[in-house]
């Protein structure tokens, strides 16, 4: 009986120095949206429930081992017991109420992560490898920098071209595949002020690592002003080719291309600045004018000619995803990088 | 024998080779498209050739042409008998203890590098510059990963199917497995399987991770063809070893051996086998969809021709969800085995801890959704899988209050086995108990492709496997060899091994929780995890450093390691009964159950009774 | 093999199940053509599976009690195996379970568009097949050997049709061949065949039709090498395992396209 008592306390305070140990960590990032107040209430509870469970086991199986360690020069066997059916029920039946317990808090949690605002703003993500581009509907501008305003929900409507991404911004907490083919959804109420990073979770080629972007939650006044002036030059540039060119080339392309004279760390693809005009050396050895046609040709089949010094990591879509007309304007776009 | 070696090696090269020496085009671009249906079957046609110019299918040829060959050939003497198709189970339970080392080592080797790499932040030796096998270092860092989440885990059913074939026959008092060749077949098309997985890597690598989930895997450079048919051959070892054990365990046991007087681990393996007998079809099935959407553009995950890439997803994880419970139930099984050993007392309900094997395998058919939370399959289907998920804790919940009550007052006694037993029951609780947070949906959300849920399965990986393997490594080989492993530095091994893995895996899961996605070879610094990964990655290698030290201890015990012929632990179990190493034939005398297998600690209990001849 | 039956009475049995069988399969049909009621299809489906497995693979021998004989014996040995070839088809059969959904996955309710009437007469080629390989076994079991390679000779070639009829025509493999045949069996002239490359319901046909027809092969050489091993007298009333096998093996290749015929040609809307 003694044995127990002391057990009992060891785990009961084993269970408090593990729980308070590891939570005055900190162990999630701020939390910066209301889908992740449910989220992070939920984990509280799991935290108490690993803290205990490890020490329900690890207790007394310590404890055992130091009373019932054989000593020295000591031979015999332990006691002779098979099992005990109450106790064995008993721990059979307490974990399930458990179990039923944090079901259904997972579902509660779920359904508040998964609750949709009528007044909710629309933002349509794309994705392709790996750049994201964030489209607003309601004022006719893409961008990739994500700026939410804060305390209004955003329903981000989202796709992706080539294969599967997954949107991620940790402080958000939620997280949510791009899968081709198919719309998918994720409801985000932003309530914090700050930059963060979108950041894609789910491996989708090479660069992986390196597909993030910028998130940046402000006051909604804020948010109008950007908003109209992105929108104001949205409508101005799409009166050209190289203005309607450079917003293709920001969604498609500029994730690797580099349009100054540095190259993008990360993903190694040739920079744009001076490209048209210029002779390039290709892998084989031979070399070739940029003109019009070697810009098609690089585009609708990235592997004809492969510049020298690069892998051939450039995506082989742009076939279907490019209109002629698009490629025109993207090329127009190039031509005045010079 | 090197000899020999190499002429096996290139017989099974060759066909592969030949397809690449005509084939007209430079041999790293990816426009293949007649060259790769070249090296899938040339990859195919190997396995097949490298099994059979190895002797291994020469019965059944005999049998085609009427002609009938015993089961049991006399093997030849000393170590040579481990490099031919040997019938023998003992044999070819270490050929496969062997070929699991060997790649543990493989795979482990190749998480050094990457762990290398991800020391600090920004890239530093896998650079973009660095270049091995056509590959840049991104590229690389992903064939890397990927390739030791598979080759681990093709070591794991290697392992698995060591301890499977070496034990349960030895334990149920059989002279060897229901179907000797077909057990020999099963461990021969594992090497070849091993040899594809590895060439992987050099032909062109692939980044899609071990789950090899399309539309990426679709387009991965060659290297995924070699990976999907290294994963396909080992999917047959698996398949046909478990058909062998669960006719062996339900025609060949001793007398009076019912099914509650099993040794706890032939539960364990039935269960075990259960799973991999049926669901192994399903990751077969969903890489040979890939591969022909690669080769015949059949568009089953093709959103452009109406396929749905979230179909491979449910597919995939038919199988890999229950696999995880195939690597491990038979580890649990061996901590259930040895505690009573080590602790002087009986299992503590038996019964319920044989049941809840096979509670967790049934249970783990219907939970694999648990890894598409966010995968933007039907809504409604989380929460159902989110309770089926959570249910398995209930079987396995089970075990672990078992067992503290099996060690509860004993006489426990903590040699090497016994300290990586308690070992497994540590980590894996941690692995366990970190399952329920990913279980449920809101949560995962924030969890999933974290390193916290890298750091839930290498808990899982470790305790249920890694830790038994070793526990039952040490605690088993005086019986295969005859000699004592050496206890100091296998105390060494362990208290270098335990530390240094739970310092792993704890880190694993605090970055992850704070962000660190997984899958990546490069994060970014304003993160603030270099040092945490610094740590890792020290880590990592520790636990290198402690598994050298075993494979040390391995070597010189097998040289000269102190003899140990009787019954070494003092168990109660039948193979104990008789001289160590085991009689080619194992036992000479058919022996009988007359009690219960883990009655330790009651005066003049038996378990089993030998035969003696003239009874019969 | 139960040897409490005589010989006629175990014949007479195999023609009774044929009969049930070959009715439920036009039933089959008609129901798809007259209601195209999905649930009613897959229980006619259940039904016919069940009929084949107990009847033309003896499923319930898998108990047979054959504990008095010695571990060494014949009898336990045999036990065993036929214990490890069903344990095989149990695996096996997750592959075309895996296809089957796939296919609701891919398809949903539609179907492709096929010669109705083609795939009736190939259902019913390969369902005559298993009646003959249940009369050739049977015989064997009564150590007929002559009346064996008779059936078995007949079963084969019957697969053979069926896999022509499947690989050859069904696939449009080779048009000239194909086109004739299938506009007699009423197909209108100028159908655009599926390609396994077009759409992702060409695909799925295609792979489950080639993934069956591929054990019809395979089922034809296991069948082939016990005709050639039982032509040189190896097989006897008492001792013809590899000729249980073999059938068991066809028997099954059967029960999955009892299966897949439906799921290809009858359930569903066409698109
Ligand atoms: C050996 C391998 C193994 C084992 C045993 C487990 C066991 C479990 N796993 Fe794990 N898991 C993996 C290997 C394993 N897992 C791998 C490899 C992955 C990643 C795959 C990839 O994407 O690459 C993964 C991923 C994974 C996910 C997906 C995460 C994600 O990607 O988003 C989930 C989600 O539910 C999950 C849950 C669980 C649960 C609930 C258990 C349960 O079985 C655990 C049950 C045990 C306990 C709970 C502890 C003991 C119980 C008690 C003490 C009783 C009382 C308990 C309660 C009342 C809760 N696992
Ligand atoms: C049994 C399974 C198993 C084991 C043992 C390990 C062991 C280790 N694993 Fe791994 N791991 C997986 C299974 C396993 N892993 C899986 C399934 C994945 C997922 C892959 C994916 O996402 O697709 C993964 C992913 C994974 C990642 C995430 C990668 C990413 O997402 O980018 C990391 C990162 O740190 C990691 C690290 C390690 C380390 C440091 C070890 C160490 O323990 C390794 C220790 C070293 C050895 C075991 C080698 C021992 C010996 C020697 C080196 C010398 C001996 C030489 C001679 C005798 C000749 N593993
Ligand atoms: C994933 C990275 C990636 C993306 C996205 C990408 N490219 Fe590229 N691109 C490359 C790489 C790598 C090369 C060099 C290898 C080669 O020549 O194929 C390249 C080469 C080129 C070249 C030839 C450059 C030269 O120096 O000769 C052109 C032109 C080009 N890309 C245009 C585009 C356009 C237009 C887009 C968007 C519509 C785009 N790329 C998107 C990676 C990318
Ligand atoms: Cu996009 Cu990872
Ligand atoms: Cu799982």
């Amino acid at each position: 009986m003694r044995h127990f008592v002391i057990v009992s306390i060891l785990t009961a305070a084993m269970t408090y120095v593990i729980y308070v140990g590891l939570t005055s960590l900190g162990l999630m990032p701020v939390h910066a949206s209301t889908q992740a107040t449910s989220i992070d209430w939920l984990w509280d509870w799991q935290m108490r429930a690993m803290s205990f469970l490890f020490a329900l086991i690890v207790a007394p199986m310590s404890y055992a081992l130091v009373v019932f360690h054989r000593r020295k020069g000591e031979t015999g066997e332990g006691q002779h017991f098979e099992g005990n059916y109450n106790l064995e029920i008993a721990w059979t039946v307490l974990p399930l109420f458990a179990v039923f317990a944090f079901a259904y808090m997972g579902a509660y949690s779920l359904g508040e992560v998964r609750r949709l605002d009528p007044n909710a703003m629309v933002i349509r993500v794309h994705a392709v490898q790996w750049n994201w581009t964030f489209e607003y509907p309601d004022y006719g501008f893409s961008s990739d920098v994500l700026h939410l305003p804060i305390n209004r929900q955003i329903r981000l409507l989202m796709e992706s071209t080539d294969v599967i991404h997954s949107f991620w911004v940790p402080e958000f907490r939620v997280k949510q595949d791009l899968v081709p083919g198919r719309v998918t959804e994720l409801l985000i109420t932003p309530d914090r002020l700050g930059a963060y990073r979108v950041r894609c979770a789910e491996l989708c080629g090479i660069s992986h690592s390196y597909m993030e972007d910028d998130v940046l939650v402000e006051e909604t006044a804020d948010f109008e002003e950007w908003a109209l002036e992105q929108q104001a030059i949205a409508i101005e540039a799409s009166k050209t080719p190289e203005g309607r060119g450079r917003i293709l080339a920001a969604t498609y392309c500029l994730g690797c291309h580099s349009i100054t004279s540095t190259q993008l760390s990360g993903v190694a693809a040739p920079v744009w600045l001076g490209l048209f005009g210029k002779t390039e050396t290709l892998q084989d050895g031979s070399s070739v004018v940029v003109d019009e046609a070697y810009l098609i040709e690089s585009i609708l089949n990235p592997l004809a000619r492969i510049v020298h010094g690069f892998t051939p990591n450039m995506p082989q879509t742009f076939a279907n995803t490019l209109s002629a007309d698009q490629i025109n304007d993207i090329i127009a776009f190039i031509k005045t990088l010079k | 024998m090197g000899g020999a070696l190499f002429v096996t090696l290139m017989r099974w090269l060759l066909p592969i080779a030949l397809p690449t020496v005509f084939s007209p085009m430079p041999l790293f671009d990816t426009q293949f498209f007649f060259r790769e249906p070249a090296w899938l079957f040339g990859g195919l046609m190997g396995v097949l050739c490298f099994v059979w110019y190895h002797g291994v299918m020469d019965d059944w040829y005999q049998w085609a042409r009427g002609i009938d060959t015993p089961e049991h050939h006399e093997d030849k003497p000393g170590i040579e008998k481990y490099f031919g198709p040997s019938l023998d189970h003992k044999v070819i339970g270490i050929q496969y203890t062997v070929t699991a080392l060997a790649l543990l080592v493989i795979g482990g080797t190749f998480a050094l590098i990457f762990r290398t790499e991800l020391a600090a932040s920004r890239l530093q030796f896998l650079t973009l510059e660095f270049r091995l096998f056509e590959q840049n270092g991104l590229q690389l860092y992903n064939s890397l990963m990927s390739l030791h989440g598979m080759i681990m885990i093709v070591s794991i059913l290697l392992g698995v199917a060591a301890m499977m074939n070496y034990l349960v026959p030895l334990l149920i008092g059989a002279h060897d497995m229901a179907f000797p060749r077909l057990n020999a077949f099963s461990f021969w098309v594992a090497p070849p399987a091993a040899i594809l997985l590895v060439s992987a890597l050099i032909l062109g690598g692939f980044d899609t991770g071990w789950t090899g989930y399309p539309p990426l895997s679709a387009k991965a450079p060659l290297g995924i063809d070699m990976f999907f048919l290294g994963v396909f051959t080992a999917g047959w070892s698996s398949i046909l070893g478990s058909l062998n054990l669960i006719a062996t365990t339900l025609r060949m046991r001793a007398k009076g051996m019912t099914a509650f007087r099993m040794p706890i681990f032939v539960w364990a393996s039935i269960a075990t086998s259960l799973i991999a007998l049926t669901a192994t079809q399903l990751i077969g099935l969903s890489f040979q969809l890939v591969a022909f959407q690669r080769v015949l553009h059949m568009g089953f995950f093709d959103p452009d021709k109406g396929g749905n890439p979230v179909l491979f997803q449910h597919l995939f994880w038919f199988y890999s969800h229950p696999a995880v419970y195939v690597f491990i139930l038979p580890g649990l099984g061996i901590v259930s085995e040895l505690l009573p050993v080590f602790a002087r007392k009986p299992l503590f309900g038996y019964k319920w801890i044989a049941m809840s094997s096979l509670a967790i395998a049934l249970v783990g058919f219907v939970v694999w959704a648990h890894h598409m939370f966010t995968s933007g399959m039907n809504e409604y289907l989380r929460v159902p899988f989110m309770y089926s998920t959570l249910l398995v804790a209930i079987p396995t919940g089970v075990k672990f209050f078992s067992w503290v009550a099996t060690i509860w007052g004993g006489k426990i006694d903590t040699p090497t086995p016994m300290l990586f037993v308690l070992g497994a029951i540590v980590v894996f609780l941690l692995g366990g108990i970190t399952g329920p947070p990913n279980a449920t949906v809101s949560v995962d959300l924030h969890l999933h492709d974290t390193y916290y849920v890298v750091g839930h399965f290498h808990d899982t990986l470790f305790g249920g496997f890694v830790f038994p393997f070793f526990a039952a490594l040490y605690f088993w080989f005086p019986k295969a060899t005859g000699k004592r492993m050496n206890e100091t530095l296998g105390k060494i091994h362990f208290w270098l091994m335990t530390p240094a893995f739970l310092t792993l895996s704890f880190g694993m899961m605090r970055i992850g929780l704070l962000g660190m996605r997984r899958r990546i070879a490069d994060y970014d610094p304003a993160l603030g995890f270099d040092n945490m990964h610094l740590v890792l990655t020290i880590s990592g290698f520790l636990i290198a450093l402690s598994i050298l030290i075993f494979f040390y201890n391995l070597v010189i015990s097998i040289k000269r390691g102190e003899p140990a012929t009787g019954n070494l632990w003092n168990s109660r179990s039948p193979e104990w009964q008789v001289v160590s190493p085991m009689p080619a034939h194992n036992y000479d005398v058919p022996f009988e159950v007359v009690g219960e297998p883990y009655d330790y600690g009651l005066a003049g209990s038996k378990y089993i009774e030998f035969i003696t001849p003239k009874k019969k | 093999m139960h040897h409490t039956q005589d010989k006629s009475s175990a014949l007479g049995q195999g023609v009774i199940i044929f009969v049930f069988l070959g009715a439920l399969t036009l039933l089959e049909y008609f129901i798809a053509v007259a209601v195209n009621n999905t649930p009613l299809l897959i229980v006619v489906a259940i039904v016919k599976a069940a009929l084949v497995l107990y009847y033309y693979m003896h499923i319930g021998s898998l108990n047979d009690d054959d504990h008095g004989a010695g571990h060494e014996s014949y009898a336990y040995k045999t036990g065993t195996d036929r214990l490890g070839l069903w344990l095989f088809l149990l695996s096996d059969a997750f592959v075309f379970l895996g296809l089957g959904v796939a296919r609701f996955n891919l398809l949903g309710l539609t179907r492709p568009e096929l010669a109705q009437l083609f795939g009736l007469f190939v259902t019913n080629v390969l369902l005559i097949s298993s009646f003959s390989m249940n009369r050739a076994e049977t015989l064997m079991a009564h150590g007929d050997t002559k009346g064996f390679m008779n059936w078995s000779l007949i079963t084969m070639i019957l697969g053979l049709g069926f896999f022509v009829g499947v690989v050859v025509i069904e696939w449009h493999t080779i048009p000239a061949i194909a086109e004739p045949v299938l506009i007699l069996f009423g197909e209108h002239a100028g159908f655009v065949p599926l390609t396994a490359s077009g759409t992702a319901m060409g695909a799925i046909f295609f792979m489950m039709t080639g993934m069956h027809a591929f054990h019809v092969l395979t089922g034809l050489a296991l069948l082939q090498v016990v005709r050639s091993k039982a032509g040189k007298g190896y097989y006897s009333a008492e001792k013809h395992w590899g000729v249980e096998a073999a059938t068991i093996y066809w028997h099954f290749v059967d029960v999955v396209w009892i299966f897949f015929y439906p799921a290809l040609y009858l359930i569903g809307k066409l698109v």
